[in-house]
């Protein structure tokens, strides 16, 4: 029986589980440990190292010690986002071909899709370990706001992985089907996703089996690490005013502020004062410095009002984006560990006018989403896997699917069906340089629309189309998608040919576009090569 | 087997419509609210959703594909013509459409369609209001002004 592998590949951490009879099993690591650090190491020693073994090398070797390649993968280099955040990592990043990040390390040179397979390829590994057979196909989640060229760039790490990646489904999405599978609701719920580098917020319609996005939005460039480079600037300028060392030019002391940052984060949660030393800062002068300090709540709470309050303006956003008031929604689901932030809560529960879910596990949520829907494609599911049984979690050995004769039921449970929408809107360039809307953020996908372009001088025989993504009416205000090339038309006088190009947004997200002459119907080559984005593998 | 027969016929009457309306693709009244409209798209994504034939050949739910991609297209166009208005403004529960235009509006309607699509927003508004010359009483024109209006506001 084929085993389909779903994977929360995230920022900081990842999680990869099953849909079993009994419930979602997780894939356990090495230590028996869940959730995966999403990093990989090449450490001086040689080989690579990935998960919880890869984050030890952070201290000793923080230039080889590739984490948060999420925020880079399928990203144009040049786009300013990306330009900040490569300040803020400790191994180095440069610009490859089609303006794509490359790793360098010593003397290799990696994709970020490369660097992504590895964590897929070790959860993998430990998945068949548990499972005790080989698996090959994964449904993998990504922010519900990745663009076109971020969800080619992981459907790319997975089939570099060894995976058959048969669906990219947007994070928010797979936690409402695991909190919704199997219940037959009729509701409206909010997905509220702050997580280790992305921030998503999504509208559901729950109607049967049907899940239904009525509107999604958010930043991929706002989450828990955010807040921990804030709190570590704070340190920064403590360990200058105190030990009068400034440590920002000085990798390995960062990484340990920014270590001793999450700690105080995380600490705070739970409690209203953090205080404390951080110990073994390798100081340039070559002896080791210890930076007392004490942060209230309310300190930490100031520090990133700003951030929190992006979260809030997002959702609001949503809401109005979706038609709705905040009392329509009946149940409001938290997920990602930045939603442990006690202030997070507290402000969704003004907007909202009501308490958070908190019974659901923000870290494990969307792996099990995940599953479901794996075992949905693969015709797999059956009655108990989704939360209302509860997790399941089998030890190596015992799991119910390595016995190797384990039938799973199937038939006898509805297949859930998820209507996902368009993350952004597609737009051309008109000949004034404002936009031409095509296909509009939040429409349901897949979706398709057909669109007549014509040539402009006489037997002219390529046209170039821009495209863009973005809601703004001038071209320049939008980020930029790539060249639309109509090429080898017939030539004709100016005006005479019609070519009808097809739009389509397949249910992962990602945008194909085909082209026919309208009065031959020959098909027609057009290409679109996403900036950043990985050259396209016609697989699928 | 006859489910699957009957999906591919629905298949091929949806890629076959020329210049099909968004009512007709979703089987409903052109009158229909958004809630109908919603549960209409509902029904047709539990039977033609192509997640649920991935053991299709891969021909027939190429073909399946591309139909429920339209179907999705003209739920979003039924959507967005109708939930920009207030209910009040409908004539019993109607959304107002250019279909109920005069005739002599419509043309003034196409010109303007044509204009604001080439970017010419000036051309496009005069169009717009020879067309609310022609047909006073239209609320999908008044409301198709606005938009243009606002538009060159913000251009």
């Amino acid at each position: 029986m084929a085993v389909a592998l779903g994977i929360d590949l995230g920022t900081t951490n990842s999680v990869a589980a099953i849909a079993t009879p009994t419930g979602v099993e997780f894939i356990l690591g090495p230590r028996g440990e869940r959730v995966h650090p999403s990093v990989v190491a090449f450490p001086q020693s040689g080989g690579v190292v990935v998960g919880s073994d890869a984050k030890r090398y952070r201290l000793t070797e923080p230039s080889h010690v590739i984490h948060s390649a999420k925020r880079f993968i399928g990203q144009n280099i040049r786009a300013p986002l990306v330009q900040l955040a490569i300040t803020g990592v400790r191994y180095k990043i440069v610009e490859g071909p089609n303006q794509q990040p490359i790793v360098e390390v010593r003397d290799r040179r990696m994709t970020m899709p490369e660097i992504s397979s590895h964590v897929l390829q070790h959860l993998k590994r430990c998945a068949e370990r548990q499972l005790g057979s080989e698996i090959l196909e994964a449904v993998i989640t990504v922010p519900a706001n990745f663009t076109d060229g971020q969800r080619q760039a992981t459907k790319e790490a997975g089939r570099l992985a060894g995976l058959d990646v048969m669906r990219l489904i947007n994070e928010p999405t797979a936690a409402a089907l695991a909190y919704g599978f199997g219940r037959d609701r009729q509701q409206l719920i909010a997905v509220f996703d702050f997580g280790g580098g992305t921030f998503d917020v999504s509208v559901l319609r729950l109607n049967g089996e049907i899940f239904e996005v009525i509107a999604s939005d958010g930043d991929f460039f706002l989450g828990g690490d955010d807040l921990d480079r804030a709190l570590a600037e704070v340190l920064a300028a403590e360990c200058h005013r105190i030990l009068r060392v400034d440590p920002r030019p000085h990798a390995a002391l960062m990484v340990k502020l920014m270590m001793g940052a999450e700690a105080i984060k995380c600490h705070l949660s739970e409690y209203d004062a953090a205080e404390g030393e951080i110990e073994g800062l390798d100081m340039p002068d070559g002896s080791s410095g210890r930076l007392p300090f004490a942060i209230t709540r309310h300190q930490f709470e100031d520090l990133i009002a700003g951030y929190v309050q992006r979260t809030v303006d997002v959702t609001r956003q949503v809401l109005t984006a979706a038609n709705l008031s905040p009392s329509q929604i009946s149940d409001v689901l938290c997920v990602g560990g930045s939603t442990r932030i006690p202030v997070v809560r507290r402000r969704l529960a003004e907007v909202f006018g009501r308490e958070p879910n908190n019974r659901i596990n923000p870290d494990e949520v969307v792996s099990q989403g995940a599953a479901i829907q794996a075992g949905s494609l693969t015709d797999t599911l059956s009655e108990g896997t989704g939360m209302a049984a509860r997790d399941a979690v089998a030890t190596p050995g015992h799991s119910p699917l390595s016995l190797g004769n384990a039938r799973l039921p199937t038939g006898d449970v509805k297949r859930p069906v998820l209507l996902d929408v368009n993350p952004a809107t597609l737009s051309i360039q008109t000949v004034s340089g404002f936009t031409q809307r095509l296909l509009d953020k939040n429409a349901p996908i897949p979706i398709e629309r057909t669109h007549v372009f014509t040539t402009a001088r006489d037997n002219q025989t390529r046209v170039e189309i821009d495209c863009c993504r973005g809601e703004q009416r001038k071209y320049v205000d939008n980020e930029p998608l790539g060249t639309l090339v109509l090429d080898n038309l017939p030539p004709r006088p100016r005006g005479e040919l019609k070519i009808e190009v097809s739009f389509r947004v397949d249910a992962n997200g990602i945008l194909h576009v085909s082209a026919a002459d309208q009065v031959s119907g020959v098909r027609q080559e057009a290409h679109l090569q996403v900036l950043g984005a990985p050259e396209k593998h016609e697989d699928a | 087997m006859s489910a699957r027969a009957d999906l591919l016929l629905w298949a091929q009457r949806v890629l076959g419509q020329k210049k099909p309306r968004p009512h007709q693709l979703l089987e409903i009244r052109e009158d229909a609210t958004v809630e109908q409209a919603t549960q209409a798209f509902h029904k047709i994504a539990r039977s033609a959703h192509p997640d649920l034939h991935r053991t299709m050949d891969p021909e027939d739910l190429e073909l399946v594909t591309r139909a429920y991609s339209r179907v999705a297209a003209a739920y979003q166009d039924f959507r967005s013509g109708a939930r920009d208005r207030p209910e009040s403004q409908r004539p019993a529960g109607a959304a107002p459409s250019s279909a109920q235009m005069s005739s002599k509006a419509l043309v003034y309607y196409r010109k303007a369609e044509l204009a604001l699509k080439r970017g010419e927003l000036q051309v496009g508004l005069l169009q717009l209001k020879m067309a609310i010359a022609a047909d006073p009483q239209s609320v999908f024109l008044r409301e198709a002004l606005a938009r243009v209006e606002d538009e060159l506001k913000n251009a």
